[in-house]
């Protein structure tokens, strides 16, 4: 456990900061790992989903005839199978999720939506025989407008894809139906004061594109479900209890009727914190009687699972000769997808953090005939930062400061009031910007055509609610349990927090991720949370459980418990106490049958004091001004860890923000034609950075502790993916003089303006 | 399943034998790294596979004193570990190993590359610059082709279903020559050309150029052989102005399409870059300097 | 007394020009009654897509939160699919 030592106030930790070799990593390695893709079941049947070939169109009819009568298949399921959900019932429940649209997501009612949204879906007895019999099955369409573009969405004679949708947020309420689902504001103090007092203003208009979270296991699923009509369903997914609860919602089930194995995940990145195959695997093994398996292949996760908003932001912001943000206003414009829900509220919230300023933002989102947006990576935050960060680029400049200073002169800190709205507790935004100027990045010359940028970033992070276990083994081992699945070492990191507090080896704690009957309810792997939230359950858990053991340790000795503490993994008679022996863990789990029945730690908790969290990037390029070839070059990315409990994996995360955000930045873009189609569903032409397009990503791990934390700790996942756009935004501008404020930064993109700024 | 066949000859003899059987319901098969993605996606459903990798001819680099004879199947990665194709033709090499991943060189094909018949085949406009012939065989003989001749459309080629490309012919090693491919991607590696282009330059004894030759790909239909631009190197000593010339006529030859990878402006541009880049190195190779 | 931030249509909905209202209130459950005689649907708005912050954390189940005397209380869009 945590202690001072003398009188200095860092604590000094066993295993918290160290990097032992991860619990899971064996596994991993030598692929014995079970993910979504590997579980099979006695008589299991394909599953297989027919999807839309059309981007907006009536169903007129469907005729599962043909693929029923086949030879090798069991079962078909359209809308007609799953129930009804009735607007009034659509938002049931916890949280912002809309059941109604997420029923229609998974299967089209009356309209499909966009090219790829199911239609259909087949159990067979295998792969070729589903895949025959789709093509058995005989929708008729009634062909309608499509709109693919959040700027068309929104004029007055775009097709509307529902005829039901108000915009929200918007008073008095409008009596016309319209594709702009909502409309957000928020702000601090009066801008436009401020703008207009400013010696320069910036206006500029950003655009980006959809993006895939390029997650590299295809979502996969196998359900099972017997006739007394409960479920079991092994699932490769970011919370296998909102899979649950999805499903039982989804199909009028109880949530007791329906249990889910959380398989090894590869990759999710918000993408997999939502349902598509699981309700019909479900629905498929209840008609067939038969255990169904469903794998998306790479095409249809393009096709059809979330991509990220593609957005329109345009954005003023003003400021002194001296450099002092004088005001900002930022109107957002954020594609839904299919189905309402951009994260544009996020967006909003988020995209003036960094900064102690008075700003507006006003968000809408948008719905177009596109598959449903999901969860990226600190949603909505790394368009937004884009159009902020390459603003307070140019306005530095034309203030002749130095973009680190300007963002320092400028910079919210710890009781500053929020343009969303809270005052900040302890941050380390400042103490990131620091590290940042005294990196040796920051002065390290440039190569001609070379260039460099820098950028903030800010997310929230998520609490939320989890629960833990941790079970004491007579062997005086110890199995954390938790409910978690790990899709950035949480694993690990939960079973350093419970080493350090048994204070015992790291290699005597197994931490286990169980299934929903085996563990308290956990809220799903997203939001930065689970090391935080997760671990601060596991802290608990241990607490408890060390409370127990000393405990047995006063009754074995026959003292009271205040008699006895508990450091380096034994108890010990407190000062004073006389001269016992101190019992070690496994001591006390030895006689644990006969000093009170096994040692068993809970906790449960929804948890508070979440850590906002801070990076700031430095990127240089080499922009190649005959090809508009940008190429990283070097790449430093700081961040506010809280305190990293397993600095590796607080690194990994931040590079793998990076590569994604550069990939974004780059040359990831979804393209489609007139008629609504995806041109490039595979990774040949959907471009995720291979990785000879990186150089080594240098971090600086920040550690200005989260109070709210027993460790300290901050989320570290989804900050990383904020500051990479604009970083390297400002780094080709810095190369070629040019502003470029269209994404992707793709080499024909880059030489045009290259070219046209040549005149 | 609907019964795919699968059969490995010896011979090229037997290989055509098994191509006429067939009558076009048969598919060649190298490296497969092109053939086995277009059979998951349903765009090829070939009855027989004919796998070539047991054909002598097809599956060794002969060197004599006219040159060398590469056989189709022989995969890039052995290209490169072959020192005097390296040392004669490093443009064609480089070209061979940009095919793919690591992985996939281990299995791709010069003549896998080539009979995909994609416009944008990295190995073909190498080899056109290097003045590459064909050698086919089929049931009446064999015959024998420029490489610049063998693709005529997108996805397709001038051999009959029951020919066989057997080798590519390069001429022997020389002094005072250098060729070498560049090509754009917006990835560093793993992708496919927008525009790529093969420069083979000949020095006479006061540096002068004698003979070029240059190919360019992914900018038309086909891989093209552009004379015009070769014609703005011969007779100059590849200055500045030839090379402003050989960008000129490369751009100029050009034909380009828009599509998903780039536009037909991007690529016309970039055509003409490459070619001169590519004729810099080929100069550099020729001089010895590189 | 907590204060009470409200943005946009809110704010025009609860007839405030300034940034905060106060209102008396123990918990968020009494605060929310109080605050519907201002919003009558209050309620509705938040189960349909508000988040609220109480002293800068954001409370996902906030009924049963205790409010201190000097606590601010924040209705911020919800986060939607904000759990990347």
């Amino acid at each position: 456990m945590a202690t001072a030592e003398n009188g200095s106030s860092e604590p000094k930790f066993r295993w918290i900061g160290t990097r032992p070799v991860r619990p899971d990593g064996v596994d991993k390695v030598r692929g014995r790992a079970n993910y979504g893709a590997d579980h099979a079941l006695p008589g299991m049947l394909w599953g297989k989903v027919l999807r839309s070939p059309y981007a907006h169109a009536r169903i007129v009819s469907i005729d599962t005839s043909g693929a029923l009568a086949m030879e090798g298949v069991h079962a078909v399921v359209t809308a007609e199978d799953l129930p009804e959900i009735a607007p009034e019932e659509s938002k049931i429940g916890e949280g912002p999720t809309n059941y109604r649209d997420l029923s229609r997501n998974v299967m089209a009612r009356d309209k499909v939506l966009y090219h790829g949204h199911a239609v259909a879906a087949v159990a067979a007895s295998s792969p070729a025989v589903a895949d025959r019999a789709l093509a058995h099955i005989e929708v008729e369409y009634e062909v309608l407008p499509h709109v693919l573009d959040g700027d068309d969405a929104q004029s007055p004679d775009a097709p509307l894809l529902h005829d039901d949708l108000y915009t929200k947020g918007v008073e008095p309420a409008p009596e016309r139906p319209s594709n702009v689902a909502s409309r957000v504001e928020m702000g601090r103090g009066d801008p436009e004061r401020g703008l207009a007092a400013a010696d320069f203003v910036v206006e500029r208009s950003f655009r980006t594109k959809a993006v895939h979270q390029g997650y590299i296991e295809p979502h996969a699923v196998v359900a099972t479900c017997g006739e007394d009509g409960r479920a079991t369903v092994w699932a490769s997914s970011q919370g296998h209890f909102m899979i649950r609860a999805y499903c039982a919602k989804l199909l009028g089930m109880e949530q007791s009727q329906i249990k889910v194995v959380p398989a090894e995940i590869g990759g999710g990145f918000g993408g997999k914190t939502t349902v598509y195959l699981e309700p019909l695997a479900i629905v498929l093994s209840s008609k067939s009687g038969r255990p169904v398996k469903m794998v998306m292949s790479r095409e249809e996760v393009f096709r059809a699972t979330g991509p990220a908003s593609a957005t329109r932001i345009e954005l003023r912001m003003g400021c002194t000769r001296d450099g002092r943000i004088t005001g900002a206003h930022a109107r957002l414009e954020y594609e839904a997808g299919a189905f309402p829900g951009s994260p544009v509220g996020a967006a909003v919230m988020t995209l003036f953090a960094p900064y102690d300023i008075d700003a507006r933002a006003e968000g809408y989102d948008i719905v177009v005939n596109k598959p449903k947006v999901a969860a990226y990576r600190a949603p909505g935050a790394p368009m937004a930062a884009f159009a902020v960060e390459s603003v307070v680029d140019e306005l530095a400049a034309k203030c002749g400061i130095d973009p680190i200073e300007f963002r320092l002169n400028n910079a919210s800190k710890e009781g500053v009031q929020s343009t969303f709205g809270p005052k900040f507790k302890r941050i380390g935004n400042v103490e990131t910007l620091e590290a940042a100027r005294a990196h040796p990045h920051w002065k390290a010359p440039l190569a001609p055509n070379q260039g460099r940028g820098v950028a903030s970033g800010f997310w929230f992070n998520g609490g939320m609610q989890s629960s833990a276990t941790v079970q004491v083994a007579d062997d005086g081992t110890v199995c954390v349990v938790s409910g978690n699945p790990d899709i950035g070492g949480s694993r690990a990191s939960l079973a350093m927090m419970a080493a350090e507090e048994f204070g015992i080896d790291i290699e005597r704690v197994d931490p286990q991720i169980a299934d929903t009957s085996s563990v308290g309810y956990n809220d799903l792997t997203g939001g930065s949370r689970v090391t935080f939230a997760t671990g601060m359950a596991v802290v608990e858990a241990c607490r408890d459980a060390v409370r127990q053991l000393r405990e047995r340790a006063a009754a074995i000795w026959g003292v009271e418990i205040d008699g006895v503490e508990w450091a380096d993994g034994e108890a010990r008679p407190t000062k004073g106490g006389g001269e016992l022996e101190p019992l070690t863990l496994r001591d006390i789990a030895l006689k644990a049958a006969r000093t009170g029945g096994p040692i068993t730690g809970r906790a449960s908790l929804t948890a508070r004091g979440v850590g906002m969290a801070f990076g700031v990037h430095i990127c240089d390029v080499e922009v190649d001004p005959e090809t508009g070839k940008v190429d990283v070059v070097r790449y430093t990315a700081v961040q506010d860890a809280g305190r990293a409990i397993h600095p590796s994996y607080v690194e990994g995360q931040m590079q793998g923000g990076v590569a994604q955000g550069v990939g974004w930045a780059l040359n990831e873009e979804y393209l489609y034609d007139d008629d609504g189609r995806m041109e490039n569903p595979g990774f040949l032409d959907y471009r995720v950075p291979v990785a000879s397009d990186l150089p080594m990503i240098d971090t600086v791990i920040v550690e200005v502790p989260n109070p709210g934390h027993p460790y300290g700790v901050r989320g570290v996942g989804e900050v990383p993916i904020v500051p990479p756009i604009p970083a390297v935004a400002n780094a080709v501008a810095s190369a070629t003089g040019i502003r470029m404020t269209e994404l992707p930064l793709s080499p024909p993109r880059v030489l045009a303006a290259i070219d046209e700024s040549r005149g | 399943m609907n019964g795919l066949g699968y059969e490995a000859p010896q011979s090229v003899e037997e290989t055509v034998a098994l191509l006429a059987r067939e009558n076009g319901a048969a598919r060649i098969l190298a490296g497969g790294t092109d053939l086995l993605a277009q059979m998951k996606t349903g765009a090829a459903a070939p009855q027989l596979l004919v796998d070539v990798k047991k054909v002598r001819e097809l599956s060794s680099v002969e060197e004599d004193e006219a040159g060398f004879a590469i056989g189709a199947a022989v995969c890039t990665a052995a290209l490169a570990e072959h020192p005097g194709l390296c040392a004669a033709w490093p443009g064609v090499v480089e070209a061979a190993r940009l095919i793919g991943s690591e992985q996939i060189q281990g299995r791709a094909s010069l003549g896998g590359n080539l009979c995909n018949g994609s416009p944008a085949a990295d190995s073909v406009p190498a080899l056109v610059a290097a003045g590459a012939s064909c050698l086919i065989a089929g049931p009446g003989g064999e015959r024998e082709l420029p490489v610049e001749e063998v693709i005529v459309g997108p996805g397709s080629t001038c051999l009959e279903p029951d020919e066989l490309l057997v080798s590519f012919r390069l001429g022997s090693g020389k002094a005072k020559r250098g060729d070498a491919y560049l090509r754009m991607i917006p990835r560093s590696e793993m992708d496919i050309a927008i525009v790529g282009a093969g420069v083979c330059i000949e020095l006479d004894d006061f540096g002068v150029c004698h003979a070029a030759r240059i190919g360019l790909g992914a900018v038309a239909p086909t891989p093209l052989r552009v004379d015009a631009a070769a014609d703005a190197l011969v007779g100059s000593r590849v200055d500045d102005a030839a090379l402003e010339a050989v960008a000129a006529a490369a751009s100029a030859a050009a034909d380009p399409i828009d599509d998903k990878r780039g536009s037909a402006e991007y690529r016309r541009k970039v055509a003409g870059v490459l070619t001169r880049r590519a004729a810099k190195i080929a100069l550099d190779r020729a001089r010895g300097e590189q | 007394m907590a204060r009470v931030f409200l943005t946009g249509s809110l704010r025009a909905l609860a007839g405030s020009t300034g940034e905060a209202i106060e209102i008396p209130a123990r918990d968020l459950r009494e605060l929310l009654t109080r605050l519907e005689e201002r919003i009558p649907d209050i309620r509705r708005r938040v189960d349909e897509g508000l988040s609220i912050a109480i002293d800068g954390d954001v409370i996902s189940d906030p009924l049963l939160e205790t409010l201190e005397p000097d606590s601010e209380v924040h209705f911020l869009p919800a986060i939607q699919g904000g759990r990347g």
